[in-house]
């Protein structure tokens, strides 16, 4: 819990009273990244890992990410699996039906660059950064819970860093 | 009707038409011209003793000298199973369509099209069927067909 270790630095407290006082962007980008709901889109065996890294044992709600079946209701797109040449347009509909902010996770080697086993495929799209931005990469063959929740971890920190102004950009 | 009997009705029926390649399976594989296709294959079906009313299957194969198309067929009446097989030059590669005798074959057609560039006469629906709608280029399943954009790995 970064926010409550660092709370003196943020927030300045007015003697008297119960106040604390901090800048909006924090307070935005700190329940944005704490609540990243992500829109299931399991392609593959990455898929597995994810519905495990979902489940008890490695536990995503603890982290705020709860899985949403419709694109008008997540945040992220967790991209779990081999994209076909046919899937593309598919993912690139659903990213545009996101609200913004909005958020990419390529998870595996086939969304990276094809992966191990398609990488000559006529089929296969070699990278799914051919069709949308991507925010972070994990690779892997699948990547164990530990790598996604660490690929998870690392998007919350990147979203922390953001400025206000960054949304118009993206 | 046993593999031996099917072998041995076969050659005594259809002599100078199927031809039995030595493949070594228990299933027998013949070689028809393509020329007799159609003829070959709708008498295959309603031959009184052979009756083969079930198509399974229709495959390409490159070999780099030529291709060749590979027809799967069963019979579900008398329970026997056959492969024919039409070799075909590289330039200009042409079936006929058995769509009136099976119509099953309809999208396996339209797929050795696709994937191998053989051409399927009176076909009908020579449309895209597996690959993206705006595919041009080439046919990836033969030999010499290398994906555009292939990732090489670096020398080391």
């Amino acid at each position: 819990m970064g926010l409550i270790k660092k709370f003196p630095v943020y927030a300045e407290k007015i003697p008297g009273g119960g106040i604390a006082t901090t800048t909006l962007e924090k307070v935005l980008h700190y329940s944005q990244a704490c609540s990243l709901w992500y829109l299931l889109f399991g392609t593959a065996c990455c898929a597995i890992e994810l519905m495990c890294t979902g489940a008890s044992r490695y536990d995503f709600d603890r982290l705020g990410m709860i899985f949403r079946a419709t694109p008008r209701q997540s945040d992220l797109i967790l991209c779990a699996g081999t994209i076909t040449k046919k899937m593309g347009p598919r993912l690139r509909r659903l990213y545009d039906q996101m609200a913004e902010p909005r958020y990419v996770i390529a998870m595996g080697g086939c969304t990276i660059n094809g992966g191990p086993f398609y990488y000559d495929s006529y089929a296969v799209e070699k990278g799914i950064d051919h069709i949308v931005p991507v925010d972070v990469y994990i690779p892997g063959c699948p990547p164990r819970p530990e790598s996604l929740l660490e690929g998870c971890l690392t998007l919350q920190e990147k979203i922390k860093r953001q400025k206000l102004l960054d949304w118009q950009e993206k | 009707m046993t593999q031996d009997e099917l072998k041995d009705y076969v050659a005594r029926r259809y002599e100078g038409r199927m031809t039995l390649l030595d493949t070594g399976r228990v299933e027998p594989m013949y070689e028809v011209k393509a020329s007799q296709l159609v003829e070959v294959a709708k008498s295959l079906r309603d031959d009184e003793n052979l009756r083969f009313d079930f198509f399974c299957n229709l495959g390409g194969v490159d070999t780099r000298e030529h291709f060749e198309a590979v027809y799967s067929i069963a019979s579900t009446i008398n329970r026997l199973r056959l492969d024919f097989k039409i070799i075909l030059p590289r330039e200009g590669a042409e079936i006929e369509s058995v769509q009136d005798i099976w119509p099953a074959s309809n999208w396996y057609e339209r797929e050795i099209w696709e994937l191998f560039g053989i051409n399927v006469k009176n076909h009908g629906n020579l449309t895209r069927f597996l690959l993206p709608d705006d595919w041009d280029q080439g046919f990836p399943m033969r030999k010499d067909w290398d994906a555009p954009d292939f990732i090489r790995m670096p020398e080391l």
